[in-house]
């Protein structure tokens, strides 16, 4: 009888407690929900991008390989045909990292096509290295004729004269990481970087930095 | 034998109920989930719900909301250019939920400062998918995803997805 009355204290305590516990669980989800709504609701939080490795804080900051020689690399063009950055030796040299899906690099396009061509007798040239890609395996074909055929239709409508590359993501942790879309590599006649510049800012500050390439 | 078996047959179920009790109450969630909290260098985060009660076998709709980080745009589901990337929601095969349909919100016109004339359409600040799941029967952890591309005035990153995390208790 007291064994009896003790089992069923304990089923009881344990019954209570499973009802407690599946009550608990409820409310706690129920107050989740409800905090983030309210956190949703409220004016705009100070959610702000804390850090893209920099990328994203500003254009003038100082890259690391300002006077520097700029990172020898080799890659291949629309054609298949392989360029290295070596071969442009004794030239001063813009190198343009860009993306089809990157709007402000379409909106600089017009300008480095007309300073190339106002430059390129001085000894100028620019490579257009395309970054598209850096989700893609080495092995997925398909994806990579994909990104290409893009690559190509863009440089077709923007009328781009200058060598364009692909598979510029192989060589971003050579240049800072690249985080950021378009970032451009002014290179002297020595091959020695004098000034880089990421994100759109102006024509004539391009220009301005080409000359200072060129050193005119 | 029979006789012992019967004397220790309700400890064994109190014993039972018991390990049952402490199940119960190891999955009451007692500090916020860490996986959950605002990982601020998203540039884009899903806010709620994160729960979700639906009759299993039946299209229902439901509000799916999101934040982009201050000073940022990503484009719309109907960018205005053929390269850029449009935002869209997807739910992996074999999640035991199935996305119907998404109801993408209207996006705004936004101009570069450096192109004022060139439209984009963009989402900026809070905006919402209006989504039709239908589930199958049971309780599914569904790891949704949302594929944008974000940019800010001058510069834009490289495409990205977002994980849309949602606990689907299908009846």
């Amino acid at each position: 009888m007291k064994r009896n009355t003790l089992v069923l204290g304990i089923t009881l305590f344990v019954l209570a407690s499973l009802g407690w516990a599946g009550w608990a669980n409820w409310e706690y989800r129920q107050q989740a929900a409800a905090r983030r709504m309210a956190m949703a609701k409220m004016d705009q939080p100070q959610l702000m991008v804390a850090s893209m490795s920099g990328a994203m804080s500003g254009m003038d900051m100082p890259s690391p390989l300002i006077n520097k020689p700029a990172p020898s690399f080799s890659l291949q063009d629309l054609s298949g045909k392989e360029v290295s950055l070596s071969s442009y030796k004794g030239k001063a040299l813009l190198i343009n990292f860009w993306a089809t899906w990157c709007g402000p690099c379409k909106l600089e396009t017009p300008w480095l096509v007309e300073l190339r061509n106002q430059y390129a007798p001085k000894g100028f040239e620019i490579l257009g290295i395309s970054a598209e890609g850096d989700d893609l395996a080495k092995n997925d074909t398909a994806g990579w004729a994909k990104d290409k055929a893009a690559i190509a239709r863009f440089v077709q409508q923007e009328h781009m004269p200058y060598p364009v590359l692909i598979n510029g993501d192989s060589i971003s942790q050579a240049y800072g990481g690249l985080d950021a879309m378009p970032t451009s590599f002014f290179v002297d006649r020595k091959g020695v970087i004098v000034a880089t510049q990421t994100g759109i800012s102006s024509e004539a500050d391009m220009a301005a930095k080409i000359q200072k390439a060129l050193n005119d | 034998m029979q006789t012992v078996f019967s004397m220790r047959k309700p400890y064994a179920i109190a014993a039972i109920l018991c390990l049952a009790a402490v199940q119960g109450i190891a999955q009451i969630p007692l500090l916020d989930n860490p996986a959950r909290s605002i990982d601020k260098a998203e540039p884009v985060q899903y806010l709620y719900p994160e729960q979700l009660t639906l009759q299993s076998g039946q299209s229902t709709p439901v509000t799916l909301h999101f934040r982009i980080a201050q000073g940022l745009h990503i484009n719309s589901h109907t960018p205005k250019d053929q390269f850029l990337i449009p935002t869209s929601l997807t739910i992996p095969a074999g999640s035991g939920v199935k996305l119907d349909a998404a109801d993408y919100p209207a996006g705004v016109d936004y101009a570069l400062p450096a192109a004022p004339k060139t439209k984009l359409n963009v989402y900026t600040g809070d905006f919402a998918i209006q989504a039709r799941l239908t589930a199958a029967p049971g309780d599914h952890l569904v790891q949704a995803k949302l594929h944008y591309q974000a940019c800010d005035e001058t510069q834009c990153m490289p495409p990205r997805t977002a994980n849309v995390a949602m606990d689907v208790i299908a009846k």
